[in-house]
């Protein structure tokens, strides 16, 4: 059993998990919208890179942009359709919640129906290399996939650390009423939100679309483990993303090295729920502060 | 009256000389003294042409059978809720139905009964086909609305809980030779197991925490299910479970047995849900809603207690109604456990309404025709669906159901709306003042003297004060003689009078206390050497108050 093999693997696939999972969390801490359509952007973001490479060329800056750019438009939509219209309504988190599973029904079936189920492959992104870290052979997707997303996530959390915007979205995630109260528009600060994430799984999709392939139903399985990976840190909680990350990745590396592949869901699954048994909110949520809606 | 010519004044006291011609003279147009009362009387808000009145049928009451109530086991409750009253008016006996909706579901079973009957038989496979798995479906939504609405908890793995137990049924009866009958049984026990184990975690997490988790649930099963040998990898799902169906029957025949077999579940769910959230439990729940639940647990409601214990009890059901489909369908397939099914069967809820049983029976018929009828339409079903799903989130409420509520909701609001708008200020009294007034007289003599007024000013022109001008007293046009009434009939308080400081010399404008002993004050500085130009200042100086209030 080849251990750097399965830790490298694992790493990459933390990396991208975990910049769903802080799209999610941020999603979830600023807006109160769990956003159920994540998967649908991601597929989107895919199917725009993949048309990108087609018709513009096969650059790698070109496809990552398409794919960013896609994802923000994605999220873009489902603000539109899910936040603005009903986030000052009655019964808002459930209805969002079922909105934007709408939204994922209509997306999905609408890639479904254009591109049909076969699925595209994306350009190799960070050409066909090996390299030797310590004895450990990683190849060159793997590594460009984690530099990659470690790289945005670092620039997208000094952004939001620093600037103006990043400010009014923080102080969302506190008390949205209050932040609303001293001048700080819902609804803009919605656009800037779910752009921000669509933007997340933009990337993600263009990173996993490395190893896997560009399917209508593709997002459904990387939102699920960004849902649960969000869970495990803490709903709205940035570094907790990052912990239930490394975790699940952990968990997945260890149990197909020891257990066998088809057994991982089965143990990160119980992996969360004693987690949340523990600690009901999360590694990092805090119990009394979470967010009343 | 007219405004074009000049009216003619005819001298009332010549009736008494009818043999004489009447004495007429020109006199000032005037306005009637209906037209304020008519303009503040009619009925000026834009009514629209539905649903003015809440329409009750007025049943007449016998006498002898007033109290006569039939109820049934092992409720205390009536088959109709029927509300008995006395018609103020006529002072008869009648009869009004609460609550219509036990007729609305009866006739919907007969409806469903007699549905195969009207089924065209160019489409008769699909539509039966459809209709049973309309009543698995319903049943299975019937025990998720229990969940979601009753007991509040958001879980999304009911499907998993059914899919669990059609596989684990399946299994057992492939391995052991059960006969039919046991598998909703042993369904039932799977599920009671599966519902133990996912429900724990309900105990301590709340709303969308227990949701993600269950979704992960989900996905766990469909991994799970499509990767092991044993549960029909390979085949797409495992099939072998016996069939509740009599092998000697032909292919209509099985089909509308079916449907009926399906059916019957759906009613069997429907007894559940009716048990469940129309007794102790579904009231202790409602006494504990969301957000409210520490003011509950500190009137001692034990609601964690409920919640599991609904949570467990449906759980039950689900798996009763995983051991049916084992045996209606011969077997369990992944499909169960999919993203999609959960995506459609929430559907089904959301677009009823959640927490009503009428909703999730609606929804489910709505959406099961759109995907198993309209087949020919291919992914674009799913659109449809889905378009409907975002369209009833976003505009309503509580769902198809709930429109009634909410249109009567929007309606209130904009009838208050339009009497805001409407209500007149000046002279009348506020609501307030209105309640804390002794006299309620005063109430409605405020009202009749702002009319007044309101009708008077109108009357006010330049001829009507030239007339006074050149004769204040004697015989006066209609529109002088009523301001002047209107003015003589004032209180004493502040009334103005003439006070004479030397005859035909010097008159001046004084008003009245109102009190004896109080001498009037002085109002103004300025003389009148003629009584006629002194009632003619006093007369301008009422106008002017008249047209300032």
């Amino acid at each position: 059993m080849n251990w750097s093999f399965v830790l490298s693997n694992a790493i990459t696939l933390a990396c991208i998990y975990g910049t769903l999972a802080i799209g999610i969390s941020l999603t979830w801490s600023s807006l109160g919208l769990v956003n159920m359509a994540f998967g649908f952007i991601f597929a989107l973001s895919g199917y725009g890179a993949w048309l990108a490479s087609i018709n513009i060329g096969a650059q790698p800056a070109i496809v990552m942009a398409a794919g960013i750019l896609t994802g923000a438009f994605g999220g873009l939509i489902v603000c539109l359709l899910a936040f603005i219209p009903i986030h000052d309504k009655p019964n808002f988190p459930l209805r969002a919640l079922i909105a934007t599973l709408a939204i994922s029904l209509i997306g999905n079936q609408a890639l479904l129906w254009y591109f049909g189920p076969r699925a595209k492959s994306l350009p190799r992104l960070f050409g066909s290399w090996n390299a030797d870290i310590f004895g450990v052979i990683v190849t060159s997707d793997k590594l460009g996939a984690s530099a990659s997303a470690i790289v945005l996530l670092t620039l997208i959390l000094l952004w939001m650390r620093s600037s103006r915007r990043g400010l009014e979205i923080r102080a969302m995630m506190m008390n949205p009423h209050a932040a609303s109260i001293v001048g700080i528009g819902v609804r803009r600060t919605g656009f800037y939100v779910m752009a921000l994430t669509g933007s997340l799984a933009g990337l993600a999709s263009v990173l996993l679309a490395q190893t896997y392939y560009v399917a209508p139903f593709s997002g459904i399985t990387p939102m699920v483990k960004g849902l649960s990976i969000a869970l495990v840190g803490g709903l709205g909680s940035v570094p907790g993303a990052v912990i239930g990350a490394v975790l699940i990745g952990l968990n997945e590396a260890l149990t197909s090295t020891l257990l066998g592949g088809q057994y991982v869901l089965i143990t990160q699954f119980l992996l969360i729920i004693v987690v949340l048994l523990v600690r009901p909110r999360g590694i990092a949520g805090l119990l009394d502060k979470a967010r009343e809606a | 009256m007219t405004d074009t010519a000049q009216p003619i004044w005819i001298d009332p006291t010549d009736c008494l000389y009818p043999e004489n011609a009447a004495r007429e003279a020109p006199t000032n147009p005037h306005l009637s003294h209906q037209t304020t009362w008519n303009e503040t009387r009619a009925f000026k808000p834009r009514m629209h042409p539905v649903g003015r009145l809440r329409y009750y049928y007025k049943w007449p009451g016998h006498g002898g059978r007033l109290w006569w109530r039939k109820r049934y086991w092992p409720t205390r409750r009536r088959f109709l809720q029927i509300r008995g009253e006395y018609n103020p008016k006529t002072m008869r006996r009648e009869k009004t139905i609460v609550d219509k909706r036990p007729i609305w579901w009866i006739l919907g079973f007969i409806a469903l009964v007699l549905g195969p009957a009207v089924v065209p038989a160019a489409s008769w496979n699909t539509v039966m086909s459809a209709a049973a798995v309309f009543g698995i479906y319903a049943a299975i939504n019937l025990c998720w609305m229990l969940i979601i609405g009753t007991a509040g908890i958001f879980s999304l793995a009911s499907y998993a809980v059914v899919g669990a137990a059609a596989y684990g049924t399946t299994y057992l009866a492939i391995q052991l030779g059960l006969p039919w009958w046991m598998l909703p049984l042993v369904g039932a026990a799977i599920g009671l197991a599966f519902g133990l184990i996912i429900g724990l975690p309900a105990m301590r997490l709340d709303g969308f925490y227990y949701a993600l988790l269950t979704l992960g649930v989900v996905e766990l099963c469909r991994v799970y299910v499509v990767q092991s040998r044993e549960f029909g990898s390979a085949t797409g799902g495992l099939y072998g479970a016996p069939s509740y169906l009599p092998a000697s029957l032909g292919q209509m025949p099985r089909l509308l047995f079916g449907y009926y077999a399906s059916l019957a579940l759906m009613l069997f769910a429907l007894a559940v849900y009716r048990f469940i959230d129309g007794r102790r439990l579904g009231r202790v729940l409602r006494m504990a809603p969301e957000k409210r639940e520490a003011f509950a647990q500190a009137c001692g409601v034990d609601f964690i207690r409920a919640r599991i214990m609904v949570f467990l009890i449906s759980s039950t059901a689900l798996g009763f109604i995983g051991g049916f489909y084992a045996i209606h369908f011969g077997g369990a397939s992944p499909n169960l456990f999919s993203f999609d099914t959960v995506l459609l069967s929430l559907a089904m809820l959301v677009i009823g309404g959640i927490g009503r049983s009428e909703g999730a029976v609606a929804g489910t018929a709505i959406v099961v025709f759109i995907d198993r009828v309209l087949i020919d339409l291919g992914p674009l079903r799913y659109m449809l669906i889905g378009a409907i799903m975002l369209a009833v989130v976003l505009f309503l409420r509580e769902g198809l159901f709930g429109i009634k509520r909410q249109f009567r909701t929007w309606r209130d609001k904009k009838k208050s709306e339009r009497r805001a708008t409407r209500a007149e200020k000046g002279g009348e009294m506020l609501p307030e003042e209105a309640t804390e007034t002794a006299d309620k007289d005063q109430i409605f003599f405020r009202r009749f003297d702002k009319m007044q007024r309101d009708f008077l000013k109108r009357l006010v022109t330049d001829t009507v004060i030239e007339e006074h001008r050149t004769r204040p007293l004697g015989q006066h046009s209609e529109a002088l003689e009523r301001l002047l009434i209107y003015f003589r009939r004032q209180g004493q308080v502040d009334k103005y009078a003439i006070m004479v400081l030397e005859e035909f010399k010097a008159y001046r404008i004084v008003a009245l206390s109102g009190h004896r002993g109080t001498a009037p004050r002085v109002v103004e500085d300025s003389l009148y050497p003629t009584p006629d130009e002194a009632y003619h200042a006093l007369f301008l100086r009422r106008v002017q108050d008249l047209l300032e209030t």
